[in-house]
C-alpha cells in the first residue's frame, strides 16, 4: 500500500518544477519604460482576455503625456472609473503643463498620485507579479508612458450576496447576521464587534494560481504568541495551486490529519468568531467563503453555541448536558441495542425483552443487517434531502417517512423497535449545534455497530477506551483537545459543561490565552447587586 | 509494514464471529421452570412465551405460552433434550418461577436445585414455590389473566401478597441456598396450589369467563427439613413465621373485643428482633416485635374515643400477636422438630463458642428451647370516624 504512495510522489515532484519556474521569470519581471511594450506583456500574459479593458489616454496640456488604465471588467466598478479617475486625469489636469514642469522630475507618478487621483487606496507598482496580482483582484493599473513605475488604484467592487441570515448555525436570540463571501466585510464584521486597537489583523496570499486572501485575526496580548506563530508556520507551509473553500485551510493546518474529530472549529457567526478572538484564539478568514476558522480548537467547544451565553445561564447548562447527552445516544444508540438484544438478553427488563422479542418475530434479518439497513437507508435519505432541488423536499420527506417508517414496519422487514432507536439517534445527531462534530459522530456509530454485533458490550467498551484515548491523545495548536477535562482545570468548568453566570467567568480558559487571562479586573463587583431598600 | 499487522489484526478480530450471539427470535425465554420426579427420573417442564401472542398487536389467539415437557435422570440433561421438541433453546435468564412438584420436595431438592443455582445464564431472583397436592406440570398448565403470562402471575402474585399480607413469603433462590446451606436455619417454600377444574385451566376458556374454572393460588409455607418437605404451616403459623423472621411490611390484624366482636388493626410497621442467648446452659430465644398500625375497622363497642381504650387496644393486640408467636414456635418445635426460625443462626451469633457444641444435635435443642416473646404495639391513628356506625342503632 505505502508503495503506490511513494511512487504517486515521485512522479508529482518530477512534473511540477518546470511550469512553475516559467511562470516566476515571467511574474518576476520589472515594468518597462515604454507604455506600448508594458500594454504588450499584459495582453501576452492574460491572452488577450476580454474582460481585460486596456484604454489609453492622452493627459495633461495638449495631451503631452501618454497613459493607459487597465483594469478587469465586472471585478472594478466602472462608475467610479469614469468619476474619480479618467475624470480627474482627462478634464481636471488637462491644462496642466505636464511635459514642460515634470517630463525632467521622476517624480511625476507622485505628482499625480498626490494631486490628480480622487480616490482613497492608492499604491505604487514596479513589478508584473504585483500588478497582475491587482489587476485580477479588480484594481485599476495606471501607467505611464516613458515611466517604469505605475499606480495601483483601489476600485475593487465585486458583486455580493451582502450579509444575510446565518442558516448554518441560527439562533433564537443573538444577532442573525452571517458572514459573507468576501473578505473585506468579514473582516469588518469583527472589527465592528471588537473596537479595540489591539484587534490585529495579518494578510497573506495563498494559492499558486487563486492567489487567495488570507487574514489572520487576533487580540494582540491576549493571544498566546506561540499559536500566532503556529499559525504563521503552518500556513506559510502551505504549497497549493488553489484554495476554494476553508476546508481546504483547515485540512492544510490541522492536528491530526487522519482522526475523525475536527481540530479546527469553524463558524460563519461574527459574534461566535468575536467570542473565540476574545477569549484569545486565533480567526483566520479566507476570501471566498463565509466560514470563518478559528484555533485552538477544543472538543468541549463544539457542544457549546453562541446562544448559551445569550440565555439564563440555568438554562444553558441544562442544554448543555442534553447536547452531550444526545452525543452518547446518537454515538451508542444503535450499538447498545444491538448489544442487549444479541448478547446480554439477561441485561433487559422481563416485560421489555419479551415486547422486543414479539416484534422481532419474524423479522428476516439479524439485529446488526437490520440496523445496518436502517442507518444506511437514513444516511442516504439525508444526502439526497441535503443535495437535490429544495422543490423536492417534501415529496422526498414523505417518502423517507413512509419507506422507513411504517411501510418496512409493516411488511415485516425491520422490527418497530429498531425504527425508533434509529430515529432517535438521527435526532439526537442533530442536537450537537456544530455539523463536524455530527459528521465524526457518524461515522463513529457504524464502528460501534460492528463493535457491538461481534462483540456485545465487551466490543463498545473496548471502542469506547479506544475512543476516549484518542481523544485525549489530541491536540489543536499545542492545546490538549481534551481540555478542560484532560487535563482537568477546575475554574475552566466554570464554562464546560455547565455554565456559570457571566460575572462569576472572570477568567479567560488559561491554557488557550495564557496571559492576561482576567475578564473582568474586579470580580467582586461584578455580581448584579439590586439597591438596598431605604427607611 | 506496521499498518499492514494492524490492518490483519483488526481483520481477524471480526473473523473469530459471533461467538455467542443469539437474536431474540432464536431464544425460548423460560419464564417458569417445573420439576417433578416420576419414577427415579426427573420430568422437567418448561413454560415458553410465545412472543408474537404477547405482543401489543396480538395474533392468532394461541396460548400466551406453551410448556415443552421432558424426562431426563438429571435436569441438565431434560433441558438439553427439550431440543428434541422445541425449534428454539431453552433461555432460562427471564426465569420468574421454579416450581417443584410435591413428590420431588419429600424426595429432597437439592440435587435437583443444582444446576438451577450453578448454570450463569440464569438470575437467582425468581421464586421457588412447591406445588401443594399437585404436580409442578399441573401448576404450570394454567392460563390466567391481568398477566396472561403465569409464570408473570405467579411472580407478582407473590410479590403483592408478600408486601401486603403476613401470612405469604416469597423464596427467591439464593435465599433458598443460603437456607439449606446454613446449619441454623431451616428452608420455608411457599406453598403453590391450582383450585378448580385443572383440565378446563390450561385451554383459552378458562380466561374467558369472568370466574375462571382453574385458579393458582398461595397456599401455606411448607416447612423443610435438610432438603425434603416435611409438612405445611397453617395461616396462624406462616404469620408468626414472618413476624418472628423479620419479614412483614404491611398486614392487617384482627383483635377480639372484651365484649365480642372484633376490630381490625391495618399494621404499617412491624419490626422484629432475635436475640439468642445461653441460660443455665440452654439456649433461649428473646422476640422483640415491635408494631405500629392504624385503626383499620371496628366491629365491636369500644369507645375509641377515650385514651385509655386505644391502651387496651394495644395490650389486646400485643396479647393476641403473642399468643400466636408462642403457639406457633410449640406447634413446630413440636410436629417439625426443624429450626426454620433461625434460632440457631441467633445462638450462633451470641455464643459462637457453645453453639460449635450444640449444632450437632441442634434439631432436639431446638424442641426444647424456650423463647421469650415480647410485643409492643402502638396505634397512630383511628381513621376519618370516631367510632362504629353501628353503635347508633345499639343504645
Amino acid at each position: 500500500m505505502g508503495f503506490f504512495y511513494k511512487k504517486k510522489k515521485e512522479q508529482l515532484k518530477s512534473t511540477t518544477p518546470p511550469q512553475s519556474q516559467t511562470k516566476e521569470s515571467n511574474d518576476k519581471q520589472t515594468l518597462k519604460t515604454k507604455l506600448q511594450d508594458n500594454i504588450k506583456i499584459v495582453k501576452d500574459t492574460l491572452g488577450n482576455s476580454s474582460d481585460i479593458i486596456i484604454r489609453e489616454i492622452q493627459i495633461g496640456k495638449g495631451g503631452v503625456l501618454k497613459a493607459g488604465i487597465m483594469y478587469t471588467d465586472g471585478l472594478s466598478d466602472t462608475n467610479s472609473i469614469q468619476d474619480f479617475i479618467l475624470e480627474s486625469l482627462m478634464l481636471d489636469i488637462k491644462d496642466a503643463e505636464l511635459k514642460v514642469e515634470l517630463t525632467p522630475n521622476p517624480k511625476i507618478i507622485e505628482m499625480i498620485k498626490d494631486f490628480a487621483m480622487t480616490t482613497g487606496e492608492i499604491k505604487e507598482v514596479t513589478k508584473f507579479d504585483q500588478l497582475f496580482l491587482s489587476l485580477l483582484s479588480g484594481d485599476v493599473i495606471f501607467l505611464i508612458d516613458g515611466y517604469s513605475e505605475g499606480l495601483i488604484i483601489g476600485n475593487s467592487r465585486w458583486v455580493e450576496r451582502g450579509v444575510t441570515e446565518s442558516t448554518t448555525q441560527t439562533v433564537i436570540r443573538g444577532p442573525r447576521e452571517a458572514f459573507s463571501e468576501n473578505i473585506r466585510i468579514n473582516t469588518a464584521l469583527i472589527r465592528r464587534k471588537i473596537k479595540d486597537p489591539q484587534l490585529w489583523m495579518e494578510t497573506k496570499i495563498i494559492g499558486k494560481r487563486t492567489r487567495t486572501n488570507v487574514a489572520v485575526m487576533y487580540i494582540k496580548g491576549i493571544a498566546n504568541d506561540k499559536v500566532v506563530k503556529e499559525v504563521h508556520f503552518r500556513l506559510d507551509r502551505i504549497d497549493i495551486d488553489g484554495i476554494l473553500e476553508s476546508g481546504y485551510i483547515e485540512e492544510l493546518i490541522q492536528d491530526a490529519p487522519r482522526s475523525m474529530f475536527p481540530t479546527v472549529y469553524n463558524s460563519e457567526r461574527p459574534d461566535v468568531v468575536a467570542a473565540a478572538i476574545l477569549e484569545g484564539r486565533v480567526a483566520i478568514l479566507i476570501d471566498g467563503t463565509p466560514f470563518v476558522l478559528t484555533v485552538p480548537a477544543l472538543f468541549v467547544q463544539f457542544f457549546q453555541s453562541s446562544e448559551d451565553y445569550y440565555q439564563r445561564s440555568q438554562i444553558t447548562s441544562l442544554v448543555r448536558i442534553l447536547r452531550f447527552f444526545s452525543f452518547g445516544i446518537a454515538l451508542l444508540a444503535p450499538a447498545l441495542f444491538i448489544a442487549a438484544t444479541t448478547f446480554h438478553h439477561e441485561m433487559l427488563p422481563t416485560s421489555l425483552l419479551i415486547s422486543l422479542a414479539a416484534q422481532r418475530e419474524g423479522v428476516p434479518f439479524p439485529a446488526f443487517i437490520e440496523a445496518l439497513i436502517m442507518e444506511i437507508t437514513f444516511e442516504i435519505l439525508r444526502e439526497a434531502s441535503l443535495r437535490m432541488p429544495r422543490a423536492i423536499g417534501s415529496a422526498m420527506s414523505i417518502v423517507g417517512a413512509f419507506v422507513v417508517g411504517t411501510a418496512a414496519v409493516e411488511a415485516g422487514l425491520i422490527s418497530a423497535a429498531m425504527v425508533i432507536v434509529v430515529s432517535l439517534t438521527a435526532i439526537a445527531n442533530f442536537v450537537s449545534p456544530t455539523y463536524d462534530m455530527s459528521m465524526s459522530v457518524r461515522m463513529l456509530r457504524f464502528i460501534f455497530m460492528g463493535l457491538a454485533a461481534s462483540f456485545g458490550l465487551f466490543g463498545v467498551t473496548v471502542g469506547l477506551i479506544a475512543l476516549v484515548l484518542h481523544l485525549c491523545s489530541l491536540r489543536s495548536f499545542g492545546i490538549p483537545y481534551m481540555y478542560p477535562l484532560a487535563p482537568f482545570n477546575i475554574s475552566a468548568q466554570k464554562d464546560t459543561i455547565i455554565r456559570l453566570s457571566i460575572w462569576k467567568m472572570f477568567t479567560r480558559p488559561d491554557l488557550i490565552s495564557q496571559q492576561n487571562i482576567d475578564k473582568q479586573q474586579n470580580p467582586t463587583a461584578a455580581k448584579p447587586v439590586p439597591p438596598k431598600p431605604t427607611e | 509494514m506496521k499498518k499492514q499487522i494492524l490492518i490483519l489484526l483488526i481483520v481477524s478480530v471480526f473473523l473469530t464471529g459471533c461467538w455467542n450471539r443469539r437474536e431474540l427470535n432464536e431464544l425460548a425465554i423460560t419464564m417458569a421452570i417445573g420439576i417433578d420426579k416420576v419414577d427415579d427420573e426427573y420430568l422437567v417442564s418448561a413454560q415458553v412465551v410465545v412472543p408474537s401472542e404477547v405482543s401489543m398487536n396480538a395474533g392468532k389467539g394461541a396460548a400466551p405460552v406453551t410448556l415443552i415437557q421432558e424426562k431426563g435422570k438429571t435436569v441438565y440433561e431434560a433441558i438439553r433434550k427439550m431440543t428434541k421438541s422445541s425449534p428454539r433453546k431453552i433461555y432460562p435468564g427471564h426465569l420468574r418461577t421454579l416450581i417443584v412438584g410435591e413428590s420431588l420436595a419429600e424426595e429432597g431438592i437439592g440435587d435437583a436445585l443444582d444446576l438451577i443455582s450453578r448454570d450463569w445464564e440464569v438470575r437467582s431472583d425468581f421464586y421457588v414455590a412447591v406445588a401443594k397436592d399437585s404436580t409442578a406440570i399441573e401448576i404450570l398448565n394454567v392460563q390466567t389473566t391481568l398477566e396472561i403470562i403465569p409464570a408473570n402471575r405467579i411472580f407478582n402474585t407473590l410479590k403483592v401478597s408478600e408486601e401486603n399480607w403476613a401470612a405469604t413469603v416469597g423464596v427467591t433462590l439464593d435465599e433458598l441456598m443460603v437456607d439449606l446451606l446454613s446449619d441454623g436455619k431451616e428452608a420455608v417454600l411457599t406453598g403453590i396450589m391450582v383450585t378448580g377444574n385443572k383440565e378446563i385451566g390450561s385451554s383459552k376458556e378458562n380466561v374467558a369467563t369472568i370466574t375462571p374454572s382453574a385458579i393458582i393460588k398461595f397456599d401455606d409455607l411448607a416447612v423443610f427439613k435438610d432438603d425434603k418437605l416435611v409438612g405445611y404451616l397453617t395461616e396462624d403459623e406462616s404469620r408468626a413465621y414472618n413476624d418472628i423472621i423479620d419479614h412483614v411490611k404491611s398486614t392487617v390484624g384482627t383483635v377480639s373485643c372484651p365484649e365480642g366482636g372484633t376490630i381490625d388493626i391495618e399494621v404499617l410497621s412491624n419490626k422484629s428482633k432475635l436475640k439468642g442467648k445461653i441460660k443455665n446452659g440452654r439456649p433461649e430465644v428473646d422476640i422483640n416485635v415491635q408494631i405500629e398500625g392504624n385503626i383499620g375497622a371496628i366491629e365491636c363497642s369500644l369507645n375509641i374515643n377515650k385514651p385509655d381504650s386505644i391502651k387496651t387496644l394495644e395490650k389486646l393486640y400485643e396479647k393476641e400477636v403473642e399468643n400466636t408467636i408462642n403457639h406457633s414456635i410449640t406447634s413446630v418445635q413440636e410436629k417439625y422438630e426443624t429450626d426454620i426460625f433461625g434460632f440457631g443462626n441467633a445462638i450462633h451469633r451470641s455464643n459462637p463458642k457453645e453453639w460449635k457444641t450444640l449444632k450437632k444435635q441442634w434439631d432436639e435443642h431446638f424442641a426444647k428451647m424456650t423463647a421469650n416473646v415480647k410485643v409492643d404495639v402502638k396505634i397512630l391513628k383511628t381513621g376519618t370516624v370516631n367510632n362504629s356506625i353501628t353503635e347508633k342503632w345499639k343504645d
